[in-house]
């Protein structure tokens, strides 16, 4: 406290400066007169006395610097005194000092920008405590990309000694469900086991958690509802919990609240959390029809490898509920949450990070060299002032204070910067990207953003502060210059490293995307616009009644004004999410099945005829489908040509007989009728599956609770959205509907290549223009350093043809070397990337070679017209100068 | 800045001060200095500047006050007083610069004997 008072004074006293001056000189006349007056008396001269008293006081100057020393606070006097000398410098020269925060700015700030997007991908801890100790787990099988869990082999698991210290389940997919009372609304529901929130560390803020006795079949129905759901519905309503709701046409009752920011696992959006009823009765009953998503939290200490292999006798055991044959293609697979939540965006993200810190690398580099060439026309005045005296750690000292001040002038417009450029982000970012809607500059972001500036203010600052003045320099002569030149090309040749390797990461992506883009998918998409139907359970809860739904849609709808043609399926292409079935369970007669493998997966959809006119897919071979295909008699079928070919190798499948088991159930034999072209059904970058098709039609073993209705039509799609809404309107109300056009559908599919390639050609084309500056730089003050020498060569008769080459040449070392350095980087880094491309080598020669040759020519280009310029020096000026 | 090396010095020098305010009351800048160079000679001031130094210490610590005034012979100065606080301190000073000179006394008494043993 009494540190903090001393402190406190001291510092007002800096500001009190010229009062303290005066009274301190005041004291000590003062003092001299009155030793004086005593010498006097002594019997002293005058001349002695005053002499003496002098000698006694020890110096009026030094004095007042021990009296200064202790009334003030010297450091921050100091500091102050450089942050106004910087200031003064920097505004003596506003060309550079702008160009410096500006090149800052747009480094930093788009470093802050991607961070901010970044950091909840690949840093921020997951909103649960000790997040680092929940995992996802299960097995992973052909048909699924994310691991499982059977219910009964779940209830094994459970019961015996395992590595967990508490462990959880959800349904997949979660569940719609309805609010079917006052203002009725569909809303997300997750259906989870009673243990969920205890496992994740999360606790209701009003109520209780869910129970094991909410869990056993026939209890009374209870739900967890969502902070967004507790305000926006109930107004925030403090007694809520107890309170009865009408889900699905059924009564529950409110348990409690969960947090604001609560977040489910699998990053699924939920209004409410219901429990899921499969106690371990029900769980034995041997049914492994129920998939569940496992989750657990780690015993402590415990390794996720540890966990696995702990695991390993209960997976084994496991694996007899699946037929031999298959049992290959099943694995085990424990993974953090993070992992699980993150997987495939990780490696985007990791590059977007790297690429934004090779810019602010160059940014940095740009303005060390922009430092260094101002230092040098400083050299004199640094050198005058070491000669009054000035410490080389004042003179350090002074030189980064103006660095940081550039910093952090340079932060502050950058995080401005960073804020428009996240919205740029969020604007033109494709669905799907994890988290990008939580991405906001907070505060933990804008103490990054801090950070960066500070650190970018040393990186670039230390060099030239460091640069200390040479003592010929108070003699005018510019010998020792040269000294720190390798220095500055070497800065020249990381921009150009830099450079190569953010273009030729630019030009794969590019090439990527342009690859994708003009991927032949199969079909015709122009003039189709698609409608997603999905019918409630509640209010459809059997397939008779959803079909009469579809049936009396049909009707309405074929009747499309304005002519065109309309058309149902289940699922659409070119996304995946298609009925399946294993390649292994489709029998043909006379064909032995396989005994190893599932063969892969197979994919089928139900379609009315009028299907492949509407998407332009043609029948290769044989017929499509007809009307009375949709009669209970007749089981056409139609195959993809990949099936045909797989199924009836060199021969024509028409004609022929198959049949195929699905849900457990083997189906009737079908007849080949035909074959369409094959058709992209699982994203863009997959082969696909191999698929057939079969009519729709009133038939019980058909299960439509989603379908897509499309029309190709010439209609826009606006009066396609308001014609359907008011014909759907008069069969039901209350589905809800989704229009696309199928060209948006398929572009879809591209976004987030896009997104990727669009921001990192943006970096490359920044780098591209540091570089360039950079080199235009170091050029110019190349050539204004050696104007004499420039001069004496041309009075003694060199070409200006010559001289520019000489300077040209002055770089060609550091832009080799940069460019090998640069080729390595590319190379090496274009193997971290390679999961993002698609269609092109990670070491395509073409890119690389191409990447190189736009750097070297612009940096031909940059070195060009200072080189011009040094060759229309004036001889007679520049040697008359001296 | 170099505060460290005159610490034992600082200390030393802002206690005398202290003691000598105590003894005399109120006192100018000249007056301390004549009266500690009465006492100890040149041992402990090298020059009378260096008192200001201390007795701006004191006043930012609120041990002593300071206040222009009038001398015997109808001179400005600033004349300086002990506060209450100052006493105080100084009492605790005074304590612990007994403590420590008779502790170094029997340390030094203890090496003479023990010299050769």
């Amino acid at each position: 406290m009494k540190r903090l008072r001393v402190w406190l004074i001291r510092l007002g006293a800096m500001f009190r400066k010229k009062r303290h001056e005066a009274e301190l000189s005041a004291e000590l006349e003062s003092h001299l007169q009155l030793h004086i007056e005593d010498n006097l008396r002594a019997g002293m001269t005058p001349y002695e006395a005053r002499r003496e008293a002098l000698m006694k006081l020890g110096g009026v100057e030094q004095a007042k610097e021990a009296h200064r020393d202790r009334r003030g606070l010297p450091l921050l006097e100091t500091v102050w005194q450089d942050v106004r000398y910087a200031t003064r410098t920097l505004a003596m020269r506003p060309g550079f000092a702008i160009v410096a925060v500006l090149t800052l700015a747009v480094g930093i700030g788009a470093t802050t920008a991607v961070f901010s997007v970044v950091d909840r991908v690949l840093f921020r801890s997951l909103p649960y405590p000790q997040d680092d100790r929940l995992v996802s787990y299960g097995v992973r099988a052909p048909f699924e990309g994310i691991e499982f869990m059977l219910a009964p082999e779940y209830a094994v698991l459970r019961r015996q000694p395992n590595p967990f210290e508490s462990m959880t389940s959800l349904a997949p997919g979660g569940a719609d469900c309805d609010i079917t009372e006052q203002n009725p609304v569909r809303m997300s529901c997750a259906v989870v086991e009673s243990t969920f929130l205890a496992t994740f560390g999360i606790h209701p803020i009003m109520g209780r958690d869910f129970t094991a006795e909410d869990d056993r079949p026939g209890a009374p129905q209870v739900a967890l509802i969502s902070f967004g759901l507790w305000r926006s519905r109930f107004g925030g309503d403090l007694k809520v919990v107890g309170r009865e709701l009408s889900v699905n046409a059924k009564p529950l009752e409110i348990v409690g609240v969960l947090p604001a920011g609560f977040e489910m696992p699998n990053l699924a959006k939920v209004d409410m959390l219901l429990p899921q009823v499969l106690d371990e009765a029900a769980l034995d009953r041997n049914n492994p029809r129920v998939l569940l998503r496992a989750f657990a939290r780690l015993k402590p200490s415990l390794t996720i490898e540890q966990a696995t292999a702990q695991l390993q006798p209960w997976f084994r055991d496991s694996l007899r509920f699946v037929p031999p044959q298959f049992r290959a293609e099943v694995s085990l697979r424990v993974r953090s949450l993070r992992n699980r939540q993150t997987a495939d965006s990780r490696v985007s993200a990791w590059a977007l990070l790297g690429a934004v810190v090779t810019v602010l690398l160059l940014a940095c580099v740009n303005v060390t060299n922009l430092l260094l060439v101002r230092a040098a026309g400083r050299q004199r005045e640094l050198a005058v002032r070491a000669a009054l005296g000035a410490s080389r750690a004042r003179l350090v000292r002074q030189a980064l204070t103006e660095s940081l001040l550039l910093a952090i002038v340079g932060g502050l417009l950058g995080c401005g910067f960073a804020y428009m450029l996240l919205k740029v982000f969020l604007a033109i970012a494709p669905d799907g990207i994890v988290r990008l809607d939580q991405a906001s500059l907070d505060l933990r972001v804008l103490l990054f953003c801090v950070a960066v500036s500070f650190l970018a203010g040393v990186i670039f600052g230390i060099a030239p502060a460091l640069n200390g003045p040479a003592a010929e320099w108070l003699a005018g002569r510019a010998s020792s210059a040269a000294g720190r030149g390798w220095f500055r090309q070497g800065l020249v040749g990381a921009q150009i490293a830099f450079s190569i390797i953010l273009l030729a990461g630019a030009g794969l992506l590019l090439r990527s995307l342009w690859n994708l883009q003009n991927i032949p998918i199969g079909l015709d998409a122009q003039y189709v616009v698609a409608v997603q139907i999905s019918l409630a359970d509640h209010r459809y809860p059997d397939n008779a009644r959803r079909l009469a739904f579809f049936q009396e849609l049909e009707t309405k709808m074929g009747r499309l004004p304005g002519g065109g043609l309309l058309a149902l399926s289940d699922t659409l292409p070119p996304s995946g999410g298609m009925q399946a079935t294993f390649f292994a369970s489709i029998e043909v007669p006379g064909r032995p099945r396989p005994s190893q493998g599932t063969g892969g997966m197979v994919g089928w959809r139900m379609v009315t005829p009028s299907y492949f006119e509407v998407l332009g897919i043609p029948i290769v071979r044989g017929r499509g489908f007809t009307e009375s295909d949709r009669s209970l008699a007749e089981r056409p079928v139609i195959l993809s040509e990949a099936l045909a070919a797989r199924l009836f190798p060199g021969e024509d499948p028409c004609g022929e007989m198959m049949r195929f088991t699905a849900f457990d159930r083997q189906g009737p034999w079908r007849t080949v009728v035909g074959v369409a072209r094959n058709v992209k059904n699982d994203g863009l970058t997959t082969e696909g599956d191999p698929e057939f098709y079969i009519p729709w039609k009133d038939d019980a073993e058909s299960y439509v609770g989603r379908g897509f209705a499309l029309f190709r039509t010439s209609l826009s799609e606006s009066s396609i959205v308001s014609w359907t809404r008011s014909q759907v309107t008069e069969i039901d109300p209350t589905v809800p509907l989704e229009f696309a056009t199928m060209n948006t559908r398929v572009e879809k599919l591209a976004a987030r290549p896009r997104f990727n390639a669009v921001l990192l050609s943006t970096f490359a084309g920044i780098g591209v223009v540091l570089a360039a500056l950079g080199i235009y730089g170091v050029v110019s003050f190349y050539a204004s350093q050696r104007s004499k020498e420039i001069g004496v060569r041309m009075a003694l008769g060199a070409t200006a043809a010559g001289i520019s080459r000489m300077v040209l040449l002055s770089i060609w070392k550091w832009t080799l070397a940069g460019t090998i350095v640069g080729l390595a980087g590319a190379w090496f880094g274009a193997k971290l990337v390679e999961s993002l491309l698609f269609g092109v080598r990670p070491h395509d020669p073409l890119l690389l070679g191409m990447a190189v040759v736009v750097l070297l020519v612009v940096a031909l280009l940059a070195a060009w017209a200072p080189a011009l310029r040094a060759a229309k020096v004036d001889p007679m000026v520049v040697l008359r100068y001296e | 800045m170099g505060e460290s090396k005159l610490d034992l010095l600082q200390g030393t020098l802002d206690l005398i001060v202290l003691q000598t305010l105590a003894a005399l009351g109120t006192l100018h800048g000249y007056g301390i200095a004549r009266r500690i160079e009465q006492v100890s000679g040149d041992a402990v001031l090298l020059n009378q500047g260096t008192i200001y130094a201390s007795l701006v210490r004191l006043q930012q610590r609120s041990w002593i006050t300071a206040e222009w005034g009038t001398s015997d012979n109808n001179r400005k100065a600033k004349f300086y007083s002990i506060t209450k606080r100052g006493r105080k301190q100084l009492a605790e000073d005074a304590a612990y610069w007994q403590r420590l000179s008779g502790v170094m006394g029997r340390v030094l008494a203890m090496g003479e004997e023990g010299g050769d043993k």
